[in-house]
Parts: structure tokens; C-alpha cells; sequence
């Protein structure tokens, strides 16, 4: 399929329905939308506008009714689990609102933990997870447990397990909806560098409009369709 | 690769002190109790009291081999969803999965092991402290130990084959956990 080789992920005709109560709920409807790697990308929307759902079908963790998902070059609306996992394994960091650290591990072992299934050596694993957490600024924590963190510390262990295989996108799902301000700050500018050192394209899903100044392109959605595309 | 999801599941097993505690415990008692009653059975066949022991202790030993799966999977379905999203195949949880129920087990089995080696090292060490006390007193020449190794050996093989049905639940369940749930909101 012949795509621009700056193009991380293209978005063509995308619909997806749900069904509640008995009622049909119209997520997203036509989604046509082109991420060029690099990218600092913010999708806003007022809650239940669909913006989570096009994180979700993006990153194949959802799939679309009809249409295609082209994820670096690749169709991954109609792929199976087995090769959806080994994509975001290989190609995608997420960060999630909720943090979703395991609470029986430490901070090391929870970044570690997305190396586990592969055949990297323990100690390369533990190498690239000390280096995640020095990125973060989080060494210094390596041996606590979540429960011995913060939230903001939480988060930014969460975004040293989206970097520790360096990924060419990551998505976070709402990363500062349960942070104070401060925090909020030090997530935000951790991802803006994360996306110009390593010039990984970053996708955030939000209903923070303060959150704009970070993005090079700002994608606001409502009942399912995009309705403005800022750069 | 799958030894080393299984070292971390024993990792992960042993921080859920509690949850873990209870369960070995449970399969020590249920692991003994099996034992025994096959020792009965063996001792005394067609012995209506040893077989009904039998049978109940098999009744139990599968309902809790299958609980055990159940409530893994339940309680970590976020940490499964989690896993998933972050680039986890079906069969890498499994294997931590498996590993989770098949380390509980065998600890419980070790520990049934152990309390047979204690009590025949303490009834001999007794025969011998009373030998030493009245010197007429007759050592017994052979010690008979609480449950020989037969009913031991049948119920470690009974056992592994409740958990392999447990561990084919579960590995059911792991795969209905959907990683959409990790990105699901506390109360959404």
C-alpha cells in the first residue's frame, strides 16, 4: 500500500457503533485523519465525544466497524490479537489516566515488566529500564511500590514503562486528568521532550484546553466526528 | 522465556502475601487430608468412612483448585487488560497465570512433605529419649510414618491434574479479559 513514509498513522473512514441499553451509540463516524511521525498531537472533546474510542482504535486495543486503521504502513483494522500485541510491543508506549502500575511490583520491575515476554537478557532489561527511569527523573524511586508514590510519581513511572522500548508513538489516554497542576507540568514537558529527542509521535487524548500550548497539531472532536483539525 | 514469566509469577504470587498465605494453607490441609483418607482406603478397603472421606476431600480439593483460578483472574483482570495494552499475548499471561496457581500448589505439597518428615523425625526422637530415660524400654525398630509414600505420590498426581483443569479455566478466562478495560475510568 503505497503511503507517505512520513505518515505514522492514517485513519480512513473509520466508524465504530456501540450498543447500549438497546440503543446504538454512534462513537465515531467517518474519521479521516493523517498523524505524521513526529507529531505532538492533542484530541479534545467534551466527555463521551468519542475521543478515547479513536485513541482505542488506533492502537488496535478496539477494533473499527468498518474502514482502515494504517499504522506505519500497515492495515491493523482487520488484524489479529497475536500480531495487535506484537505491534504495540514493538511500536507503541501507552500511558493511561489511571497510571495501571501493578501494585506487586516495584517501579523497576513495572517498567520491566513490557520487556519480560521477549529474549532480551535480564540485565539489557534492567539497563533499559534504569535508563527509562533517569529519563523520567525517577531513579531515585526505583524500589518503591506504587502505593509509595504519588500520582505525579506514578505517572512518570508510567511513561518510563511507554519509553523503555522506544516506541515510535505513544498514546495517553487523559495522563494528567489525575494530576495537580504541578504535576501536570512535569508530565506534559516530559512528553514534549520525549517527542524531540526521540522524535517519538505523541498522541494525547484530553478535555484540557491549557494542555494546547504542548501540541503542534490540535484534533477537537464532537458526537463522533472530528469537527476541527488546528495546526 | 516462559521460565522467566514463570520466576516473576512467583515474584508477583508471593506479594499477595495474604491471598496467597490463605490458599497455601488450604491446599496443605486439603493435600493431608487426601493423603490420609487414600492411606485409609488402602488400610481398610471397602471401609464406607475412608472412601466418603475420599471422595469429599477430591470434592473439595477440585472446587477450590477451580475458585483459586477464578479469583486470580477476577482480581487481576486490570493488571491482565494492563499487560495486554502493553504488548502481552494470550499465551505470555497464561504462562504467568499458570504459574501463579501451579507455585501454590506445590508449596502447599512441600509443606505436606515436610510436616511427614517432622512428625517421623519427632516420634523417633521420642522413642529415643524414652529408651535413654528407662533403659528396659524396647525401641521400636521401625517407625511408621503418618502417611507413606503411596497415598502421597496418588495425591501429588491428583492434584496436578486438578490444577491443569484450573489452569485450562483460567487460561479460558485470560482470554475473554478485554485491554479495553485498562483504559476504562474507576466507576465507568
Amino acid at each position: 500500500m503505497p503511503v507517505d513514509k512520513d505518515t505514522m498513522i492514517e485513519a480512513i473512514d473509520v466508524n465504530k457503533e456501540y450498543r447500549r441499553a438497546g440503543a446504538i451509540i454512534r462513537a465515531l463516524g467517518d474519521i479521516n485523519l493523517t498523524i505524521k511521525s513526529g507529531e505532538f498531537v492533542l484530541v479534545q472533546g467534551p466527555t463521551g465525544c468519542g475521543k478515547s474510542t479513536l485513541l482505542n482504535v488506533l492502537s488496535g486495543i478496539d477494533l473499527p466497524d468498518s474502514g482502515k486503521i494504517i499504522f506505519d504502513g500497515e492495515n491493523i483494522a482487520r488484524a489479529q490479537e497475536a500480531r495487535l500485541s506484537k505491534l504495540r510491543r514493538q511500536k507503541i508506549g501507552f500511558v493511561f489516566q489511571d497510571f495501571n502500575l501493578i501494585p506487586t511490583l516495584t517501579a523497576i520491575e513495572n517498567i520491566e515488566a513490557l520487556l519480560w515476554p521477549t529474549v532480551l537478557r535480564e540485565k539489557e532489561i534492567e539497563n533499559r529500564a534504569i535508563a527509562a527511569l533517569r529519563d523520567v527523573n525517577l531513579l531515585e524511586r526505583k524500589d518503591h511500590y506504587p502505593v509509595q508514590m504519588s500520582g505525579g510519581e506514578k505517572q512518570r513511572c508510567g511513561l518510563a514503562r511507554a519509553i523503555i522500548h522506544r516506541p515510535r508513538v505513544i498514546l495517553a489516554d487523559e495522563p494528567t486528568g489525575n494530576l495537580d497542576p504541578e504535576s501536570e507540568k512535569q508530565v506534559m514537558d516530559l512528553l514534549k521532550k520525549i517527542n524531540k529527542d526521540m522524535e517519538t509521535t505523541i498522541i494525547v487524548v484530553t478535555h484540557r484546553g491549557s494542555l494546547s500550548s504542548y501540541a503542534s497539531k490540535i484534533i477537537k472532536m464532537d458526537k463522533g466526528v472530528i469537527t476541527n483539525i488546528q495546526k | 522465556m516462559a521460565f522467566r514469566l514463570f520466576k516473576k509469577s512467583i515474584l508477583m504470587v508471593l506479594r499477595e502475601k495474604k491471598q496467597f498465605t490463605v490458599f497455601c494453607l488450604m491446599y496443605t490441609i486439603l493435600i493431608f487430608w487426601t493423603s490420609y483418607s487414600i492411606k485409609l482406603v488402602l488400610a481398610q478397603p471397602g471401609s464406607g468412612i475412608a472412601s466418603t472421606s475420599f471422595f469429599i476431600a477430591l470434592g473439595v480439593g477440585i472446587f477450590l483448585s477451580l475458585l483459586y483460578s477464578w479469583i486470580i483472574v477476577r482480581r487481576n483482570s486490570k493488571t491482565i487488560a494492563t499487560l495486554k495494552c502493553i504488548g502481552w499475548t494470550n499465551r505470555d499471561l497464561n504462562s504467568l497465570i499458570s504459574g501463579f496457581i501451579l507455585f501454590t500448589t506445590i508449596i502447599g505439597f512441600i509443606i505436606v512433605i515436610e510436616v511427614l518428615f517432622h512428625y517421623a523425625a519427632i516420634v523417633g526422637y521420642l522413642e529415643a529419649a524414652t529408651a535413654e530415660l528407662n533403659p528396659g524400654y524396647m525401641i521400636s525398630p521401625l517407625i511408621l510414618p503418618l502417611v507413606s509414600l503411596l497415598p502421597v505420590f496418588a495425591t501429588f498426581l491428583i492434584f496436578l491434574t486438578f490444577q491443569i483443569i484450573a489452569i485450562l479455566l483460567a487460561n479460558r478466562k485470560v482470554l475473554k479479559v478485554r485491554p479495553i478495560i485498562a483504559l476504562k475510568r474507576v466507576g465507568e
